[in-house]
């Protein structure tokens, strides 16, 4: 079991096989999730793809879209760098193999779960929260296996220093936790339904405390850790400033858990609550710009290797979304802002720069990484990494910037008035019309980052059969220390 | 960024051989922070405390403004008139707002049919052009008031009842001058109905039957 070791000190027993199994579970719900994706994209663009059957519908197909390329890629990606990177952070091998087996098996079969219930129309109605009372409870289940085995994991390290990115990643484990249980409180009524606890505006604000913080504390701490671990180890560069990852890790979990009111400006939520939302909002632009900035210092003399090393540009741009949708967020939250975007596909265009930029580039970034130390062995084709990226890249700037153009079009034009006072667009249907070059767009762009995602999966099949073909025969190549 | 010191912090080899630099957060970024944060405090001040603002303050001097620039056209302000040009410019009316709800061969659905002789809010000139301009809101009806102007509504009255009389088989003339009875369950074309075309439609519509609305 031992793994072959090159220096003197013996190499801890680091469990990399439940890495490799998330790995693989990464890549083939991103691979799901993202079709999904272009799919209801191009229901969107033309009707008949809904197929008319109920199963297949956009209303059915959206929510499965979401819940498969957050909790299923994006929490994949995270567990698979999580258990990889922790594991070497505190130089210990995870505290028990069986809970990390039960959570790798049990966060699958909450998926598959979903991925058959959502279809059937089985929900909640919640926004990143549609599963029904039953799974609800699996995931509160497989969360505390994973916590117990995290937190277990930190107990048993042999070091004493704490890195920054396992920070990042209890953030991730305590608030994902707290958020899901409090928005899933719910009254069952059968097994497939139930009633929430909460009632009108009160379960609103609930939900969008949950909503907004999903993004916080799945979809953003968790890869500031993955990108406090894989980028300074890709670059082989120190971190820039150790303070600012600690301001910009406290500012970032005490300012999101108060930004959720902004997804209800203008609505019966009281105003000072609307403030609150929106000022913490704003703050909120400095701590994530913190991020931003220490990933894109740590990369000081190293940016010539940007022109070559795949999993840096991957990386990079990365970061840099990240960075744009953290200032165009708070932007989007003040009140006059948001009366022009709300509703509007501005918000759409925002989520996937965010999604698709800093969320999947960091994850095809850190995968790209990971492959040769899983399965010790380079890629079979790089330059394919490459032509996945600009693939990627062009693919988000298609999505984003049509977005935002359908986005203002419709804000500007549901409120413009002629010079009677009449609505100048009075019908509707005439602003959803115009949509369609810009919906087009949409599934281009989609379907590029969708086409990048097949050349990778590609590549790594044939990597790992490269790999599985030398293995009976030599040693796997030692990955050198940093 | 000059203040970096490029100092390792040495925890290296507690972090995976990943190195730190112990170096100062950038001063523009500490003022960014210091900035947001005192903006924040002084916007949420003076919104709650010296603006007194509210989204319902907001909304209310919106729509001070909106009466003033464009008061809400009155039932009063429609002048009705019965022409060719009235009727082919109520054809656009109807086929744009109106459809929807009394379907594209004026059958109704949502909305009431224009091919019986059924007027629940009556069917004189007058009767229809209120029925329009204020809209029936507990029976779904819009006011149209404040989004058709004062000749579209005259285009669409001319419109429905030209199109009414058609189905119906009425002279046009009965039309213009006032023929209906306010309330459809007494027949208000029935027979009769060209022998009231002298009265005063008036009369009509102020007596509706207030049990049918």
């Amino acid at each position: 079991m031992s793994q072959v070791g090159t220096t003197a000190v013996p190499t801890p027993n680091y469990d990399d096989d439940i890495v490799r199994k998330f790995f693989g579970a990464t890549v083939l719900w991103g691979a799901v999730g993202m079709l999904v994706g272009v799919i209801i994209a191009l229901q969107i663009a033309w009707w008949p793809a809904n197929l008319g059957l109920p199963w297949t519908t956009f209303g059915r197909l959206r929510p499965l879209h979401t819940n498969a390329v957050i909790f299923a890629f994006a929490g994949n990606i995270c567990f698979t760098g999580i258990y990889y990177s922790m594991q070497r952070l505190l130089k210990v091998r995870m505290y028990s193999d069986l809970l990390s087996k039960l959570h790798f098996w049990g966060w699958q079969a909450i998926i598959v779960a979903a991925a058959i219930t959502l279809p059937l129309g089985m929900t909640q109605s919640k926004e990143y929260a549609e599963l029904i009372w039953p799974i609800d409870i699996a995931i509160t289940l497989v969360w505390v296996i994973f916590g117990w085995n995290f937190f277990g994991t930190i107990a048993i390290r042999k070091v004493k220093h704490i890195y920054v990115a396992i920070w990042f990643y209890m953030s991730f484990v305590i608030t994902i936790a707290v958020l899901h249980i409090v928005n899933s409180l719910v009254i069952p009524a059968t097994l497939f339904r139930s009633y929430p606890i909460f009632a009108g505006l009160t379960d609103g604000l609930v939900q969008w405390w949950y909503g907004h913080n999903a993004v916080g504390f799945f979809l953003t701490t968790p890869f500031l850790g993955l990108m406090y671990y894989f980028l300074p180890r890709a670059a082989n560069r120190p971190v820039y400033s150790y303070r600012l990852s600690i301001i910009h890790f406290w500012g970032l979990v005490f300012l999101y858990i108060w930004a959720g009111p902004h997804h209800l400006l203008y609505s019966a939520l009281p105003d000072w609550a609307q403030t609150v939302g929106m000022v913490f909002s704003i703050v909120l632009l400095a701590p994530s710009w913190g991020g931003m900035l220490n990933g894109l210092l740590t990369l000081r003399g190293a940016w010539d290797r940007l022109r070559t090393d795949p999993i840096l540009k991957f990386m990079v741009v990365a970061v840099s979304f990240y960075g744009m949708s953290t200032f165009e967020g708070p932007m989007m939250s003040i009140r006059a802002v948001n009366g022009l975007a709300h509703f509007t596909n501005w918000v759409i265009g925002h989520v996937h720069s965010g999604a698709l930029g800093w969320v999947g580039m960091m994850s095809f970034g850190t995968l790209y990484w990971l492959v040769p130390k899983l399965w010790h062995r380079e890629l079979a084709y790089p330059k394919m990494a490459t032509q996945h990226f600009w693939l990627a890249t062009i693919g988000i700037v298609l999505y984003t910037v049509s977005m935002w153009v359908a986005g203002l079009m419709e804000g500007l034009q549901w409120r413009a008035v002629n010079e009677a006072g009449q609505l100048a667009n009075p019908i509707f249907l005439d602003t959803v019309t115009q949509l369609l070059p810009y919906y087009w767009i949409r599934v281009l762009g989609g379907t590029l980052y969708l086409t990048g995602m097949v050349l990778f999966i590609f590549n790594l099949l044939k990597t790992i059969k490269e790999s599985g073909a030398a293995a009976s025969g030599e040693a796997p190549t030692p990955v050198p220390a940093v | 960024m000059s203040k970096d010191t490029n100092r390792l912090m040495g925890h290296a080899d507690e972090a995976d051989g990943i190195e730190e630099y112990d170096n100062p957060l950038p001063d523009w970024w500490l003022g960014l922070f210091w900035l947001c944060i005192l903006w924040a405090i002084g916007y949420g001040v003076h919104y709650h405390f010296i603006g007194n603002r509210s989204q319902e303050a907001e909304f209310q001097a919106e729509m001070a403004a909106a009466a003033i620039r464009w008061p809400v056209q009155g039932a009063e302000d429609v002048v009705f008139a019965m022409t060719d040009e009235a009727i082919q410019g109520g054809e656009g009316v109807y086929t744009t707002y109106c459809f929807v709800c009394h379907g594209t061969q004026l059958e109704g659905g949502i909305g009431q049919s224009f091919l019986d002789e059924v007027w629940l809010h009556g069917s004189a000139p007058e009767d229809v052009i209120r029925t329009i301009t204020e809209g029936v809101p507990e029976k779904g009806m819009a006011p149209w008031g404040s989004i058709l102007s004062a000749e579209q509504i005259n285009q669409a009255a001319a419109y429905v009842l030209a199109k009414n009389a058609e189905a119906l088989g009425i002279p046009l003339e009965e039309i213009t001058q006032g023929s209906g009875e306010p309330e459809g369950s007494e027949g208000a074309h029935e027979e009769g109905s060209g022998e009231e075309a002298g009265e005063a439609s008036g009369e009509h519509s102020e007596g509706g039957d207030p049990g049918t609305i």
